[in-house]
C-alpha cells in the first residue's frame, strides 16, 4: 500500500516535471495629438529586438490568396516582405503613389493605340537568395493573379492582355483596355512574386503558411500560428537597410488586452481599431505613449440603402432620412475626442481628396420640417403612431450592422433616436461580420446597412460600388459589390470613366460629379472616416507615422528602438 | 474491472457517432464553408469548393464521407486559413490542456486543503472565512477577475516600484524569445489564478459537505472510539471517503474544460481551445467548428467514463458488473 503511495506520488511530480519542461521547450504623461515623430530630430539607434501587437492575425500569407483579405496580415507581412512598384506615401498635405526601390525610375506610360506601361527594374534588386528580380517575375505574378483559381480580387489584372519579359531587366505591360489606376498593379495589394522559386508549383501551398524568401526589406524568420510572426533584416535587400534586429508581431485578438499589455510594456505598439474603449483610455492619456491618429483615413462608414427594396426604393424616404439625422453629432459623440468632430460629406474616402465633392452631402443637416415636406410631397402620411405610412406600408425598417462593436451600437442608438423623432421606425439587427459581408449583402437581404467601405487600393472605387455592373445575381454566385442595387445610369455614366479614364484631371471631375449625384439620390449616407489610430511606446525612435493605404508598418525598416 | 471499462468504451462509440452527426448536421445547417469565397470575384471558386467539400449531397453522405476521413485522420482544412484542422486542434488543445492541468491541480490542491479544514474545524473563525472567501470567489466572473488581476498584480505594481518588467505577464505563455521555467511561470500565474478563483469556491463546498458527511458516519465514530488519533481518523478514514463525491466533480468539470476557457483565453491571449472555437464561430469556419465539437464532446464522454471509474478507485464496495 506504501509502495503504491510512493509510487503514485513519484509519478505526479514526474509528470508535473515533464509538464513544465515539455511547455517550456515548445515552442511622459498623456498621448500627443496627430503628431508624427521625424527621424531628422533624432538619430535612431540600431539593434533591438521590438515587440509589437497586431489585433488579427492573417489567415493566411499567400497574398493573391481569397484567405488574405486580412488588413493587419498585409500590413504587418506583405508591406514589409513584399517588393513592389509602387507605394503610397505623403507629399505635403496630401498622399501620392511613389515609384519605389524595386524601379530604376518612374515607369512609362503610352496610351495610345493600347495602354502600355513600361517598368524597367533597379538592377541591383534581388531576391533574399540574390537571384536578381526580372520582368518574369512580374509575368508570373500577372499570370497567377489574372489566371489563377481562389484569387482575392483580379480587379484591373485581367485586363491585362500581356507582359512582355523579354528583356530581364524591362516589364512591358500591355492592357487590352484602358485602366486608369495601372499604379495599383505591380503595387497596392499584390507587389511581385519570385517566379524561380514558385513557377510550377502550388504558390498557394508554397505561401499560405508562410515563407522564407522577401524582396522587402524584412523577411519573416517564423510565423509561430495562434502566437507571433517574427521578422528579421533581409540582408540582400539593395533599400535602406533596417535599424532593428529583430521585430515581432504578437496577436493580441483582443482590444481591452491588447491596451493592457501596451500600458504593462508587453508590446510597444498597438494599432487598434477605434473602439470607444479605446477612445477614452487614448484621451484620459497612457504614460510613456506616442499617438498617432489621423481622420485622413482609406475609409468612409456610413449608412448603405438597398434601394431595390421597400422603403428605400422611393428616393423621397432616403432623402427623408438624410434630413433626420444629426451626423455631426453622432461623429462628434465617436470620435470627437480624437478631434474629429465633423461628419463626412462624401463617399470618397478622405485620403483622396482630389477626387472627391468635399460638399457633395453639406445640405443634409437635421431639418424636421424638411422632412415633413418631403415626405408628404411623396404621398407619405404620418400615422397615428407617428410613423410616415403609404398605401398602407409603414416606413418601418431593420438597420443590420456588425456584431459585438459598440461603436456601431452606440451609433445605431442614436440614430434610432433621431429617426423616430422624424416619424421612423427602425429596429437593429446584428450578424457576424462573415454573415454579413459573405451572405447578407451579397444577396441583397437588408434594407439599409451600417459599416464602413475600406479601400484596397489608392484610387477611387466607387464604380465597384455603385456601377449597375456590379450588382450581385445569383448565377454569378452574387460576387459583385453594388450590394445596394443602385441602378442609375447617371451614377454609370460618371463612375464608369473614373476607372477607364487615363487623365487623372478627367476622372477626378467624373468621380466629383459622381459623387453629386450619389449625394442627391442619397444612395449612402455618409458619417464618419472611422480614424486610424496608433499607439508607440517612447522607447521607439523613428519616423513613426500612419499611412492609410500601407498601414502603419510601412516604413518599419526606419524605426529604432531607445537602448 | 477491466471489462466494465471495455464494456463502458463500446457503449460510448453509439453515443460519440449519434453526437457527432447531431453536431455535423447543426454546424451544416447553421454555417456555409463557402460563405467567405463570396468576396472573390472568381464566379467558379464557390463552385469549386461546393465540389470539394461534397455540399450538394445529401446529409447523411455528407457525414459518411467526413466520419471516415475524420477516422482516418484527416480532419480536412479550415475554410479561413486553408490550414489542416488536426494541426489547429491540436495547437490549441496543448495550450489548453497547460491551463487545465494546472488550473485543476492548484484547484483540488487548495480546494481539498479548505474544504477539510472547514469541515474538521466546523463554524469555528477559520471556516466562517473560507466559507465567506468561497462564495465570494463564487460570485467573482472570470471576465472581471482576469482584469482586476491584470491591473493589480502586473500594470499598477509596474508603475508603483518602477520596475523594469511587470510581476507577472498576461501575454500568451511565453515571452518573445524566451523559454526559461520562470518565464513560463510567470505567464502562467495569472490565467491560471482566474480560472481557480471560481473552481476551488465550488469544488472546496463539495469537499466540505463530503467531509461533514463522512466525520458523522458510523465507521468514523468507531475509529475514534477505538483511540485512534485524530489525524488518522481524519485522513484514512474520512478523508479517503470524502474524496469518491469531489473526485467526480472533478473528473466532470476537466471534461468540460477541454471546450476551452474562452474568458480566460481571451482576457490572457492564450490560443487555446476557446479562443479557437470563438475565431472559428465568428468567421463561419465549418470544418474547424464540426471538429472542434467532435473533439470536445470526446473529452466530455471520456472523462465521464473516468469518473465512473474512478468511482472504483476509491470506493471498493463499488463493484462492477
Amino acid at each position: 500500500m506504501r509502495q503504491r503511495r510512493i509510487f503514485a506520488r513519484l509519478l505526479a511530480l514526474t509528470v508535473v516535471v515533464a509538464f513544465v519542461a515539455v511547455a517550456c521547450g515548445s515552442s511622459s504623461k498623456s498621448a500627443s495629438k496627430n503628431t508624427t515623430t521625424t527621424a531628422a530630430a533624432t538619430a535612431v539607434p540600431t539593434g533591438g529586438t521590438l515587440v509589437l501587437g497586431l489585433e488579427q492575425e492573417p489567415d493566411c500569407v499567400d497574398w493573391a490568396g481569397i484567405c488574405s483579405g486580412n488588413s493587419y496580415g498585409f500590413w504587418s507581412a506583405n508591406v514589409t516582405t513584399i517588393p513592389r512598384a509602387f507605394s503610397v506615401e505623403k507629399a505635403g498635405d496630401s498622399w501620392e503613389y511613389k515609384p519605389t526601390v524595386l524601379l530604376d525610375g518612374e515607369p512609362t506610360l503610352t496610351t495610345s493605340p493600347k495602354q502600355v506601361v513600361t517598368y524597367k527594374i533597379n538592377p541591383k534588386a534581388v531576391w533574399s537568395d540574390g537571384q536578381p528580380i526580372t520582368s518574369h517575375d512580374f509575368k508570373y505574378t500577372w499570370d497567377q493573379i489574372a489566371h489563377g483559381k481562389d484569387i482575392y480580387d483580379r480587379t484591373g489584372w485581367s485586363k491585362i492582355e500581356s507582359v512582355d519579359d523579354s528583356k530581364p531587366d524591362t516589364a512591358v505591360v500591355t492592357y487590352s483596355s484602358p485602366y486608369a489606376d495601372w499604379k495599383s498593379i505591380f503595387g497596392s495589394n499584390y507587389g511581385v512574386f519570385p517566379a524561380h522559386l514558385l513557377e510550377g508549383k502550388d504558390r498557394d501551398a508554397e505561401m499560405a503558411n508562410g515563407y522564407t524568401w522577401s524582396g522587402g526589406p524584412w523577411k519573416i524568420e517564423s510565423w509561430q500560428k495562434t502566437q507571433q510572426i517574427t521578422l528579421v533584416p533581409n540582408d540582400k535587400y539593395w533599400g535602406p537597410k533596417p535599424k532593428l534586429d529583430k521585430v515581432v508581431f504578437k496577436f493580441i485578438t483582443d482590444t481591452s488586452a491588447e491596451f493592457q499589455a501596451f500600458k504593462a510594456g508587453e508590446v510597444l505598439g498597438i494599432y487598434p481599431q477605434p473602439q470607444l474603449d479605446a477612445i477614452d483610455q487614448i484621451a484620459a492619456g497612457i504614460t510613456g505613449a506616442k499617438a498617432v491618429y489621423s481622420a485622413d483615413t482609406g475609409n468612409a462608414e456610413g449608412l448603405w440603402f438597398n434601394v431595390s427594396k421597400p422603403p428605400f426604393d422611393d428616393v423621397n424616404v432616403r432623402k427623408a432620412i438624410a434630413y433626420s439625422i444629426d451626423r455631426d453629432t453622432i461623429v462628434n459623440r465617436l470620435f470627437g475626442k480624437l478631434g474629429v468632430k465633423k461628419a463626412m460629406q462624401t463617399v470618397t474616402a478622405p485620403i483622396l481628396k482630389n477626387f472627391a465633392d468635399q460638399s457633395a452631402y453639406a445640405q443634409y443637416k437635421p431639418d424636421l420640417s424638411q422632412v415633413d415636406k418631403i415626405m408628404t410631397g411623396g404621398g407619405w402620411k404620418k400615422g397615428a403612431d407617428g410613423i410616415w405610412a403609404k398605401g398602407g406600408q409603414r416606413a418601418s425598417f431593420v438597420l443590420k450592422s456588425t456584431t459585438g462593436n459598440k461603436r456601431r451600437e452606440l451609433t445605431e442608438q442614436v440614430i434610432q433616436q433621431q429617426l423616430k423623432a422624424a416619424g421612423f421606425e427602425m429596429s437593429v439587427t446584428e450578424a457576424k461580420a462573415g454573415d454579413l459581408f459573405g451572405d447578407i449583402l451579397p444577396k441583397g437581404d437588408f434594407q439599409i446597412a451600417l459599416f464602413a467601405n475600406v479601400l484596397t487600393s489608392f484610387y477611387p472605387s466607387n464604380c465597384n460600388l455603385f456601377c449597375s455592373k456590379n450588382i450581385p445575381n445569383a448565377a454569378a454566385n452574387y460576387s459583385g459589390n453594388n450590394w445596394y442595387r443602385v441602378n442609375d445610369p447617371k451614377i454609370d455614366a460618371q463612375f464608369q470613366p473614373v476607372e477607364s479614364t487615363l487623365d487623372e484631371s478627367k476622372a477626378e471631375a467624373a468621380n466629383k460629379q459622381g459623387d453629386a449625384e450619389l449625394a442627391k439620390n442619397v444612395y449612402f449616407l455618409p458619417l464618419d472616416p472611422l480614424p486610424d489610430i496608433l499607439l508607440t511606446s517612447t522607447k521607439i525612435v523613428g519616423p513613426v507615422q500612419d499611412n492609410p493605404v500601407m498601414g502603419p508598418f510601412w516604413n518599419l525598416y526606419a524605426w529604432g528602438l531607445k537602448q | 474491472m477491466l471489462t466494465y471499462v471495455g464494456r463502458r468504451i463500446l457503449f460510448s462509440i453509439p453515443v460519440l457517432v449519434i453526437a457527432s452527426f447531431l453536431l455535423f448536421g447543426f454546424v451544416r445547417a447553421t454555417f456555409d464553408p463557402t460563405a467567405r469565397l463570396r468576396s472573390s470575384r472568381d464566379p467558379q471558386t464557390i463552385q469549386r469548393a461546393r465540389d470539394e467539400l461534397g455540399l450538394d449531397k445529401p446529409l447523411v453522405i455528407q457525414y459518411r464521407d467526413w466520419a471516415t476521413d475524420f477516422v482516418r485522420g484527416d480532419w480536412g482544412k479550415s475554410s479561413r486559413t486553408n490550414e489542416r484542422v488536426t494541426a489547429m486542434i491540436r495547437r490549441s488543445l496543448w495550450a489548453t490542456i497547460q491551463l487545465i492541468v494546472w488550473g485543476v491541480l492548484i484547484s483540488a490542491i487548495i480546494a481539498i486543503a479548505v474544504g477539510v479544514y472547514s469541515a474538521v474545524r466546523q463554524y469555528s473563525i477559520g471556516d466562517y472565512l473560507l466559507t465567506g472567501a468561497s462564495f465570494a470567489g463564487l460570485s467573482m466572473p472570470p471576465f472581471w477577475f482576469g482584469l482586476i488581476a491584470i491591473q493589480f498584480l502586473a500594470i499598477y505594481p509596474r508603475g508603483w516600484f518602477n520596475l523594469a518588467h511587470p510581476w507577472f505577464y498576461f501575454v500568451g505563455l511565453h515571452s518573445t524569445g524566451s523559454h526559461s521555467i520562470g518565464d513560463y511561470i510567470r505567464h502562467l500565474v495569472l490565467p491560471v489564478m482566474t480560472l481557480t478563483v471560481q473552481i476551488v469556491a465550488s469544488w472546496s463546498r463539495y469537499e466540505r459537505a463530503a467531509m461533514l458527511d463522512a466525520l458523522s458516519a458510523d465507521y468514523v465514530r468507531t475509529a475514534k472510539a477505538k483511540g485512534l488519533p485524530p489525524h488518522k481518523v481524519i485522513f484514512r478514514h474520512a478523508f479517503r471517503n470524502a474524496l469518491v463525491p469531489l473526485v467526480t466533480v472533478i473528473a466532470l468539470d476537466a471534461g468540460a474544460l477541454f471546450g476551452g476557457l474562452l474568458i480566460t483565453e481571451k482576457i490572457f491571449s492564450v490560443p487555446g481551445m476557446g479562443s479557437l472555437f470563438l475565431n472559428s464561430l465568428l468567421t463561419g469556419d465549418a470544418p474547424v467548428l464540426v471538429a472542434w465539437t467532435v473533439v470536445t464532446a470526446s473529452f466530455i464522454i471520456a472523462f465521464n467514463l473516468l469518473a465512473d471509474v474512478l468511482y472504483g478507485v476509491l470506493d471498493p464496495r463499488i463493484r462492477y458488473s
